[in-house]
Order: C-alpha cells, then sequence, then structure tokens
C-alpha cells in the first residue's frame, strides 16, 4: 500500500508511474503528453494522484502506476483501503499535450492517454467532473485533498487554472 | 541494457567527437570560442526525470534518428530560455532580453538545432562507419520535463531507465548554454556499442 504520511509533513512529488494516497498535499511538474489524475473522496478528504505515461501495459505489471489501464484498479483498490467507497469518489485530470508536433506519425499519445483514462473512469462508474488536457503546452498540477480536492493547474505559458 | 566500462568509454569518446564538431559550427555561427564539457552517460529512472529536468522554461529542437536503422531514439539540441534568447539576439543583432520569442526565433533556434545536430551526427557516422540521419526538426519552448517525458512516452521501447548522453556547449562571451543530448533506442544503443567495439578491435 502506498504510504499514507508524506515525508517530512511536505507536498509528496509524483514522478512518472508514480502515485500517491492520503490528505497531504501532492504534485506533479511538467506534464506532456502525461496525465495527472485525481481520485477523490469528499466524505472522507482523501485521494489519489497518479502520473501515467501511457495507455496499455500490455501485460506489464512491474510499474502499475505507469500505465492508464493498471494505475485505474490500483487507485481504486488503495483508496478502498483507505475506507473510501467507488460510489462516492470523483477524478479530475490535466495533461495529454502534444508538444512535438511533427512527431504526431504514430497517433498522438497524449490524446490516446486522456481517452483511455476517459473510458476506464466511465467503466467504473466514476464521474470525470472537471479537466485541463490537450493542446501544446506543459502543465504541473497540485493536488489539495484536504481542500476540498481542488487541483491547480500551472502551464508553462505562465497561466494558471483551478479543476 | 547496462554498459560495461569500456562501453561507456566508447561512447563518451563518440559524443565527443560528435559535440566537438557541433560546437565548431556554433562558434562559427556566433563568431566567439565555444567550450565543450565531457560528455556525461546518465542512466535516470523515469521517476527522477524531474530531478534533472524539471519546470524550467527550455527550447528543445528534437530530432528522431533515422537512416540505417529506422525509429532509432532521438538526437536534441536543448537551450535553457534564457540562453535561447541571447543565442538569437546574437543572430539577429538584437539587445533586448526582456522581448518574448517570436516565430523569428523559432526559425532561429530549429535551424541552430539542425546545423548542429548535423555536424554531431555527420562527425559519428564518419567515425563509425554508420548512418544515422536526423528527421526533419520538432520545436517545442516549454517546460523541460514535459517535453523531454513526451519524448520518452514515444520511444518504441517501453523504458523505466534512459540512458540520457549530454554534452554541455558553452559561449561565455555570450553567457549562452546549450546540450546536446541523445536518447537512443536499445537497438541504436547496441549496434554503436558494437560499431565502436569493432573499432577499438581493429586498431
Amino acid at each position: 500500500m502506498a504510504d499514507p504520511v508524506p515525508p517530512n509533513g511536505q507536498t509528496a512529488m509524483i514522478g512518472i508511474g508514480e502515485y500517491r494516497v492520503g490528505s497531504f498535499p501532492m504534485m506533479t511538474i511538467g506534464l506532456g503528453s502525461c496525465i495527472g489524475l485525481t481520485l477523490y473522496d469528499d466524505s472522507l478528504k482523501v485521494g489519489a494522484m497518479v502520473h501515467i505515461m501511457l495507455p496499455e501495459s500490455a501485460g506489464r505489471e512491474d510499474r502499475p502506476g505507469k500505465y492508464a489501464d493498471t494505475a485505474i484498479p490500483l487507485l481504486l483498490k488503495e483508496l478502498g483501503a483507505h475506507g473510501c467507497k467507488s460510489r462516492s469518489l470523483v477524478a479530475k485530470m490535466a495533461g495529454g499535450a502534444c508538444m512535438f508536433e511533427y512527431f504526431g506519425t504514430n497517433l498522438n499519445i497524449g490524446e490516446r492517454n486522456a481517452e483511455k483514462v476517459r473510458a476506464l473512469l466511465k467503466e467504473h462508474n466514476i464521474p470525470l467532473i472537471k479537466e485541463d488536457v490537450g493542446g501544446k503546452v506543459g502543465r504541473s498540477v497540485t493536488f489539495h485533498p484536504a481542500s476540498g480536492g481542488k487541483v491547480n493547474v500551472r502551464r508553462a505559458d505562465g497561466t494558471t487554472g483551478v479543476l | 541494457m547496462k554498459l560495461s566500462t569500456v562501453q561507456t568509454d566508447a561512447i563518451q569518446e563518440l559524443a565527443n567527437i560528435g559535440a566537438a564538431h557541433a560546437a565548431t559550427t556554433l562558434s562559427t555561427m556566433l563568431g566567439s570560442s565555444v567550450e565543450m564539457s565531457v560528455p556525461a552517460i546518465k542512466a535516470i529512472d523515469i521517476s527522477e526525470l524531474g530531478t534533472y529536468m524539471g519546470e524550467e522554461s527550455a527550447a528543445m529542437v528534437a530530432f528522431e534518428l533515422q537512416g540505417e536503422i529506422q525509429h532509432g531514439g532521438y538526437i536534441i539540441f536543448y537551450i535553457t530560455k534564457e540562453s535561447s534568447i541571447r543565442l538569437t539576439n546574437t543572430m539577429l543583432g538584437l539587445t533586448d532580453m526582456n522581448r518574448s520569442m517570436n516565430e523569428m526565433d523559432e526559425s532561429a533556434l530549429i535551424e541552430v538545432g539542425n546545423i548542429m545536430v548535423s555536424a554531431f551526427l555527420d562527425a559519428t557516422a564518419e567515425l563509425l562507419g554508420f548512418i544515422m540521419l536526423p528527421s526533419p526538426p520538432a520545436l517545442s519552448l516549454d517546460m523541460a520535463h514535459a517535453a523531454m517525458s513526451s519524448l520518452i512516452a514515444q520511444m518504441g521501447d517501453d523504458v523505466n531507465e534512459v540512458l540520457l548522453f549530454s554534452t554541455e556547449l558553452i559561449c561565455e562571451e555570450h553567457k549562452i548554454d546549450s546540450d546536446i543530448i541523445m536518447l537512443p533506442e536499445s537497438k541504436t544503443l547496441e549496434k554503436i556499442v558494437e560499431m565502436m567495439e569493432n573499432m577499438m578491435k581493429g586498431v
């Protein structure tokens, strides 16, 4: 199970393929085609965040947080262990950009990531209540489970947003 | 792929020769001398990428490695935002550091990246007798981590660890600091190592 407390009460930094569960602030920096996905239970003020890189694991089990199809069941299991019921969860996501237009030849990975996450959330009946995806811009995302599951987005162009 | 000390030395030598040619072309373009660091080879776990390349704004001109190996990985001309304005100011004869980047800057950066990466790959092709060609360039002016992680996500190898070969090129006079970074697929790396080993045996 993911460690429920962050190091030294700081914001937990979540690298590619990593995830955390708890009530402390969590952050992913520089999302390009990757997705920062949060699941949140308002009755418990507990949430989870994962930094997804690719849509499909193709059977790989070594890093479940790296792929959309293994990350979502994993987060549901971890949140369940914290007492969250899947029917009380809501989801938000950011990222899924296309940073290099020319290399769009083998389909846009950012778009595929976002589509896969949407489909899986639907499958698990978890409403996706807010999203900031696509475009050609990098995003850093901070998730605050203790403050109502607020997600702050900062884009590379200096603009900000709240999900 | 785990590299032995001998293999690491061989690749370092290759990067050294490639970067020396790129440094010469940069020096010619700027009309001032360019210093070069010893090439660094780093194996980085993807979850740790943020500690090497974070939220800082940078320009990356990326090329896919093509030629004898298709989809061989990427080679990138990396330059911080401050340095990229100094670079294009120097080239365009401007002095304002606080201006925003425009299409002219973007074209200039792509052109510089193109010339330097071509010089790098020409030199390595001559040394190895194995041709790697750059694809047309793609530019990102954005968070370094966002651009780099997107390239890693596009690699054919589904990797947990990437080998980054990077050489720093510094122009003291204009305070320009840039990098040439190679992100090879495993098949490219194997081929490079094999060619370097053959070459050393032949001497």
